[in-house]
């Protein structure tokens, strides 16, 4: 039963119950419970009941919502900065990438949030994004050629895309096993995860995991909330967000092996393709940053091991 | 919890009842409602932006647009080639006049997306002249007010659209194909409802088309129908989105209107948009008010609650579809389709879920369910037209209407008990599993 | 003054709707056409919408066309409808003025300082927004101008926002030039479906 002196935080996330963050989240609520000796609760609201990710972090500046988990992608609004996870090849694998994330470049990246009146409590694992197509599978960047390509609906995204030789063309993620299915694009780009609990495997019959982009979701309370928790509530919060952030990483690299072999089982070619060629396609990308905020970001990520 | 549904329930159907605007009670209910957990500002901050968001939404866009080629297809000439073509087809039979009737709101409701602009674009011509050619003028109106509602269920349809939105996305383009054979089973009902009662009136027979004449009437039609073939094969065949498809819709409707029928005039299409815009305006300021109150609703676990009433109420999945369905149609009998179903789709459908029914089905049921509401006094819009378009009572009507009222339950049963009526089509075109 | 705004309303909102009758035409053709697809024409078409739909609430408003249930209003006559009838438009007041006027305009500030910007055309959101306090403060104004009427009027006004829906053959009859006490529904107004 709920105590009314317990403190409910209100967090609301787009994806649904069986997606490996919304474990993570009511495991963190667990843990919540059991760190404040039940005087501290979350409520999560699951499958973008209370509006989408961009919706959900105006919430958090409103001050009507706690927390949310969201994407980096749509943080690009919010926080320019953010604009380095959505450019290609920015990370060589998933160990650079998390060792940026923990090194002071990511703390800082979390706390340039606070700047828009949000805090980041920590990142979540979200993979990396590879293209599938409907008919043919990628090996090269010269393959993408004149291929209509979905992209989420963001300037970086687009460009990235464009610049590989593709037609980047925005649809949003409802209208997309369709759009992909009736052939108003030719492919997609996403984690095998998604690829997988979409369906979009059943239209999209070739996987490329070029791994393009790293884009860590993120997991936020709004400054309002935060601050008005005791310095003992805080500390609570943050030890569960650290073991749901460990614990998350954990299933969704379970997550990430199972939807590869069960798109495999579908009949989905998965190709493993040469990555240098794409690296080396969206250099002029890389260098069309030179010299501002992002440029200086990315250059200092590609020094760190 | 208990407070805000109380806060919520009452606060709306006082106002309602005091001839509040329909999305302003719900707006306003919806303020207050917050008001019980948020604070002052963040719940005005919050409801403004509810509101904007609730209407930014590619999908939604298809609605000004179909109902801007509706509009266009009823002064255009459209609707006249289609009323020729089908008398063409089904003139000759006894009670003839009926079955057109009958085939041209179906055709009509194939291009467009509107219940009410059938009955007016339809009826406005079909009940004088099946009253001319001696059919009662009641049963001619009740014929054009509830076959015309099967233009809601035959894509492309508006309300479809907004169930998609509250459904948290059922796919438009599966909505879409699933509506077909239960449109066209409930226009078959209606014309064996018509035959029958032609037969006991002695209603006249129509006269047979002369070869040349069926000719001539069926090309003039053949561009009006081919719309058909651009909206539905366009979106099936991949040209374009089903939102998309609605702009196409407009592009042809003006072609065929003011070049090629040249029946409206360029100067005349300020007016005809300033009164789509009024009608799309209603429309969408209800969505983004309910936006607003599902919002409220969800934060508040307030369909959780409803439906675990529901749930523990019988352990009989047919008693609980039951209740469902006289839900939605006492809802209907009140209450207009667009807040209807934005107000109890997100509390019926995890229900239904649970019991084992697509969402996709439950869907087509809902909407059949408010079709019939649209024919019933007190509130009924479609009603509302036929009789003025008529100049006839809302009760003269009522007695003629009551067999369709019949056949449209019995088609509701079926399509409430076989899943197959609304998915055997999108699963034989692939677009669901 | 009024019948201006309501005029100059109409031209905005129908100007709008052409743009995005336009806007994914465009959207259409880029994909045939030897060009990239074009990326911001559905960002501009979902906030032609948002515009459309709640400046047109407004419009709506003034031309008394939004739904309502009348059973009650109807039965009521003298100074019973009249008090009912102001007790509507207080109602009506005081929705636009504290969410559309009051949240709109601090939903705009907020997205303006905390500087949100758009995801395709890097547009600052708060002019996205800045329609809800406009439309607010237009619903307040033609409120304020209704309650005057009720108050000055001798007469009994019929009843504010009915579920009825008025015929129409064609669509092209031209705007009755009647005082808007005349109630004119438009064709498809009950619908939306
Ligand atoms: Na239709
Ligand atoms: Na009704």
């Amino acid at each position: 039963g709920f105590q009314e002196d317990q403190v409910a935080l209100k967090l609301a996330h787009t994806l649904d119950q069986q997606h490996s963050v919304h474990r993570a989240m009511v495991f963190m609520g667990e843990r919540l419970r059991e760190l404040s000796g039940d005087s501290m609760r979350i409520d999560i609201y699951s499958g973008g009941q209370l509006g989408s990710e961009r919706e959900l972090i105006e919430l958090l500046q409103i001050g009507s919502l706690a927390m949310t988990k969201v994407s980096a992608s749509p943080m690009e609004g919010f926080v320019p900065e953010m604009k380095v996870f959505n450019l290609p090849y920015v990370f060589r694998d998933s160990e650079h990438f998390w060792n940026v994330l923990q090194s002071p470049i990511g703390k800082d990246l979390l706390v340039a949030c606070e700047r828009a009146r949000l805090r980041g409590l920590g990142y979540l694992d979200a993979g990396s994004r590879s293209f599938y197509m409907n008919d043919i599978g990628v090996q090269t960047p010269a393959d993408l050629n004149g291929q209509k390509i979905r992209v989420q609906n963001s300037q970086t995204a687009i460009k990235m895309v464009n610049t590989l030789g593709g037609a980047a063309t925005p649809v949003s993620w409802g209208e997309l096993y369709t759009a992909l299915q009736q052939g108003v694009v030719n492919g997609a780009e996403n984690n095998p995860p998604s690829f997988y609990l979409s369906k979009h495997y059943e239209v999209s019959k070739y996987y490329t995991l070029d791994e393009h982009t790293y884009v860590p979701d993120l997991l936020l309370i709004s400054t309002e909330v935060w601050g008005k928790l005791e310095p003992q509530q805080q500390a609570w919060l943050q030890q569960a967000v650290d073991e749901a952030v460990v614990y998350q990483r954990k299933l969704w690299q379970e997550s990430t092996e199972e939807s590869l072999a069960a798109v495999k089982a579908a009949g989905v070619e998965v190709i493993y393709p040469d990555k240098q060629p794409f690296i080396d396609a969206v250099k002029p990308l890389h260098d069309s940053y030179k010299g501002t905020e992002v440029g200086d970001l990315l250059a200092e990520i590609k020094a760190i091991n | 919890m208990e407070v805000a549904v109380l806060v919520l329930l009452v606060s709306f159907l006082i106002l309602l009842a005091l001839n509040v605007p329909i999305s302003i009670s719900i707006g306003a209910a919806t303020v207050l409602t917050m008001l019980c957990t948020i604070d002052f500002d963040p719940a005005m901050i919050t409801m403004a932006q509810r509101m904007a968001s609730g209407i930014d939404s590619f999908a939604l866009l298809a609605i000004p647009f179909f109902i801007f080629s509706g509009m266009l297809m009823g002064s255009g000439g459209i609707a006249r080639r289609i009323i020729d073509f089908a008398k063409v087809l089904v003139g000759m039979l006894p009670g003839g006049l009926a079955f057109v009737n009958i085939i041209s709101c179906t055709l009509f409701g194939s291009i467009s997306g509107s219940a009410v602009a059938a009955t007016s674009a339809i009826g406005g011509f079909m009940i004088p002249s099946m009253t001319k050619a001696g059919y009662d003028k009641n049963f001619n109106t009740a014929v054009t007010v509830a076959s015309s509602t099967t233009g809601l269920l035959i894509p492309p349809s508006n309300i479809l659209i907004v169930f998609s939105l509250a459904s948290g996305g059922v796919s438009i383009a599966a909505l879409f194909i699933a509506g077909y054979l239960p449109g066209l089973l409930l226009a078959l009902g209606l014309m064996i409802v018509c035959g029958l009662w032609a037969k006991a009136k002695g209603y006249p027979v129509g006269e047979k088309p002369t070869l040349k004449e069926a000719v001539e009437k069926t090309l003039d039609a053949v561009p009006s129908l081919f719309l058909i073939f651009i909206v539905i094969g366009g979106i099936i065949s991949g040209f374009f989105t089903a939102t998309e498809a609605s702009a196409i819709a407009v592009l042809y409707s003006l072609l065929l209107s003011c070049v090629v029928y040249k029946e409206v005039k360029f100067t005349q299409l300020p007016a005809l948009l300033t009164k789509s815009v009024e009608t799309t305006a209603i429309v969408m300021f209800l969505i983004a008010a309910s936006s607003a109150m599902s919002w409220i609703m969800s934060y508040q676990n307030i369909p959780q609650t409803i439906s675990q009433a529901l749930i523990t109420l019988s352990d009989n999945p047919l008693l609980i579809l039951l209740t469902i369905n006289l839900i939605l149609l006492a809802v209907g009998a009140f209450m207009d389709m667009t807040p209807a179903v934005l107000i109890f789709t997100p509390i019926f459908l995890p229900v239904v879920t649970e019991l084992g029914m697509s969402p996709l089905q439950f869907g087509i049921v809902m909407i059949l369910n408010l079709c019939i509401g649209l024919c019933t006094p007190p509130v009924g819009s479609v009603l509302f037209v036929g009789a003025s378009i008529s100049k006839t009572s809302i009760t003269a009507l009522i007695r003629p209407l009551m067999p369709m009222y019949l056949m449209m339950f019995a088609v509701l049963a079926l399509v409430t008990l076989v899943p197959a009526i609304s998915e055997f089509l999108p699963r034989a075109l692939g677009l669901i599993e | 003054m009024m019948q201006k705004i309501e005029k100059a309303l109409a031209i905005v909102l129908g100007t709008l709707l052409a743009l995005m009758v336009l806007d994914v035409t465009w959207q259409i053709l880029t994909r045939f056409l030897p060009m990239q697809p074009s990326s911001y024409t559905e960002e501009v078409a979902r906030y032609l919408l948002v515009w459309i739909g709640v400046l047109g609430g407004a419009y709506a408003y003034r031309k008394r066309s939004h739904l309502g249930i009348d059973l009650l209003s109807n039965a009521l006559h003298g100074a019973k409808r009249r008090a009912l009838q102001i007790f509507v438009v207080l109602v009506c007041f005081a929705f636009a003025a504290s969410a559309m006027v009051y949240g709109g305009t601090k939903l705009m500030l907020l997205t303006f300082e905390l500087e949100q910007y758009s995801a395709a055309l890097n547009l600052p959101i708060g002019f996205v927004y800045s329609v809800l306090p406009l439309s607010g403060l237009l619903i307040c104004l033609f409120s304020v101008d209704h309650l005057i009427e009720l108050v000055t009027t001798k007469e009994e006004l019929p009843t504010e926002f009915d579920s009825d829906v008025h015929p129409y053959t064609d669509g092209l009859e031209e705007e009755s030039t009647s005082v808007q006490k005349e109630k004119q529904k438009q064709p498809e107004a009950a619908v939306e479906a």
